[in-house]
């Protein structure tokens, strides 16, 4: 049948571009992962000698960090705001704009800003942390061990918290006015509606976005490249960046391929475990 | 849901069995709200929070070197300069990176544009063998974590000759803007009745045509919000032009910005300057378009 044909060329282009781009760079990875650099096949030395390098757990551990920290309080800052936004009050189209500000920003502004912002002798937060009272000495924020990363994940919530409150008031706009009248009718009173109607209803969004927030998590590389490159003493090394570095600081093109391979494998766990648990999980009474 | 297993407490319980029905439609439309206070400490939070550092930035962009750098820092210059402007527009490679910025930025969002386009009319309106298999694998492409494929890229880059210039990273980009162009201009064209199609088929036009004459001026808000997104992420893009343009002839906004802030002594003023310019056409194009961009968003996100 033509009808059938058609598609076919409909689609073609794009999935000619893609397969180029994805499907063949993913199926070189795993030939450069397992060859040198003469293409001669060394089996997994190219997997021994990144998993020896010291940096690698440090990097991997990094990463959860980096990606758990930063998920749980866009998540939780993203909710209350669209609840917020959600509500009925002169401005409030005015105020949905402004929220849209962070993400709008290109994060290597944001990282830049920041990091005049939270600059240690002349930075406005240690000025107003200090007249304030909350410490006593200025605190170096980006250079030291125990801040950076608490830090760069703050500026990493502070850009996409606008994405989740944009995704998450569409879900509750969406939300059918009956529930809220029944629940009215039964006396219920705002934070009842929150717990019981807006949180449940917009639970499939808040599922699809955390993926998503996941995926760009592992992807930013932006921020911390931009304001730390790595540093201090690898503290704030992310995966991404250790195979930036091995790929061209060290020009180790096939030991990059082979830390590239656990990287994907450990992202594709992390996404399958995922969807695997909350595909499941609206089964239950709730 | 659990509602109505949930006890009230009996004054309210009873002040919900005393409405009336004449006031039960009142309070109908009224919606429960967290309070007045709650609503204007959020606004103010969240005011400030999305402001500071946009207007810090922008503060920061009009002080001279000595009101930059004082204890207590200055809310107000006194005297505003546009020195740290005329710095980054004149005497640093700011505008070239500027130019590249946006000859890739267009390249590649139009490139995705016109694949999409076809793409998604072909996912929307035509049943064929694989079909579901294709779509799951446009976007696997958009859950794909981006770093893990940067050396093999690379290396066929450098195979194509295409490292270091406009094309290799215009082509690049079609895998961070592709896929989720696909996906919202499909939902995008399934919404609108078939029956057009049909019609206008009718009377002789081709399915090009029809593409064209009829699909693409319904779906102006769809192709608004892939253009805006693909532009933007474009804009903002870093890891691939870190990677793939190193050279200053076409290495982008970002990378310059980010070389910029982290030579050893750093012109802050200089740096908040050249942010303010990068943001401008992002914000502008951004405000103009929000209502349109967020809209064709969540229609793709929610209908899937």
């Amino acid at each position: 049948m033509s009808r059938q044909s058609t598609g076919y060329w409909f689609i073609l282009p794009a999935l000619v571009v893609l397969a180029m781009l994805i499907a063949y760079p993913v199926a070189y990875t795993g030939l450069l992962s397992v060859t040198d650099s003469q293409s001669n096949f060394v089996g997994l030395k190219n997997f021994a000698t990144v998993l020896r390098s010291r940096a690698t757990p440090q990097a991997f551990w990094n990463t959860l960090y980096w990606v758990g920290g930063s998920i749980v309080f866009q998540v939780l800052l993203g909710t209350a705001t669209a609840i917020l936004l959600n509500q009925r009050f002169p401005g409030r189209s005015v105020m949905r704009s402004v929220a849209l500000i962070p993400w709008v920003i290109p994060s290597i502004v944001a990282a830049t800003t920041f990091a005049w912002m939270f600059h240690t002798e002349f930075g406005i937060i240690n000025y107003m942390m200090t007249t304030s009272g909350l410490i006593e000495q200025p605190i170096g924020w980006l250079t030291n061990r125990d801040t950076v990363m608490p830090v760069l994940i703050a500026i990493n919530v502070w850009k996409l918290f606008p994405f989740v409150a944009i995704m998450v008031l569409a879900g509750l706009q969406s939300i059918p006015k009956e529930l809220y009248e029944a629940a009215r009718v039964d006396g219920a009173n705002f934070w009842e509606e929150v717990r019981y109607i807006m949180l449940p209803q917009v639970r499939p969004v808040l599922v699809a976005v955390t993926l998503l927030l996941v995926i760009w998590g592992l992807n930013a590389i932006t921020i911390i490249y931009a304001i730390t490159r790595g540093g201090p003493a690898n503290s704030t090394l992310i995966t991404p960046i250790q195979i930036f570095r091995i790929a061209f600081e060290n020009v180790q093109f096939n030991q990059a391929a082979a830390l590239s391979v656990m990287f994907f494998a450990v992202a594709i766990l992390i996404v399958f475990f995922y969807i695997k648990a909350l595909a499941a999980a609206p089964g239950e009474a709730r | 849901m659990t509602m109505n297993a949930h006890v009230l407490p009996p004054k309210q319980a009873a002040a919900a069995e005393n409405t009336s029905s004449s006031r039960k439609k009142s309070a109908k439309l009224e919606r429960t709200g967290p309070g007045a206070l709650f609503i204007v400490v959020g606004c103010i939070l969240l005011v400030v929070i999305c402001l500071f550092p946009f207007w810090w930035m922008s503060l920061s962009s009009i002080k001279t070197l000595r009101e930059l750098y004082t204890i207590p820092p200055i809310w107000w210059p006194t005297a505003p300069t546009l020195d740290n402007y005329y710095k980054v527009l004149f005497e640093s490679n700011i505008p070239r990176y500027f130019l590249n910025s946006v000859i890739i930025s267009v390249g590649s969002t139009v490139l995705a544009l016109c694949l999409a386009v076809f793409a998604s009319y072909g996912f929307a309106r035509f049943d064929f063998k694989g079909k579901s298999l294709f779509q799951a694998f446009v976007l696997v492409g958009q859950l794909l974590p981006t770093a893990a494929i940067i050396v093999p890229l690379f290396v066929t880059l450098r195979v194509l000759g295409l490292v270091n210039t406009y094309w290799g990273l215009i082509l690049v980009y079609m895998i961070i803007t592709l896929p989720l162009s696909v996906w919202m201009l499909t939902s995008y064209f399934k919404a609108l009745p078939v029956e057009l199609d049909e019609a206008a088929i009718i009377d002789g036009a081709s399915r090009v045509g029809v593409l064209f004459r009829i699909t693409i001026p319904l779906s102006t808000p769809g192709i608004v919000a892939v253009v805006v997104y693909s532009f933007v992420t474009t804009w903002n893009e870093f890891i691939f032009a870190l990677c793939f343009a190193s050279d200053s002839s076409v290495k982008t906004l970002p990378i310059g910005l980010a070389e910029f802030s982290t030579e050893f002594n750093t012109d802050w003023g200089a740096v908040m300057a050249a942010s303010v310019v990068m943001t401008l056409p992002i914000a502008l194009l951004f405000m103009s378009m929000q209502r349109l961009f967020v809209g064709g968003l969540t229609a793709g996100a929610t209908k899937g």
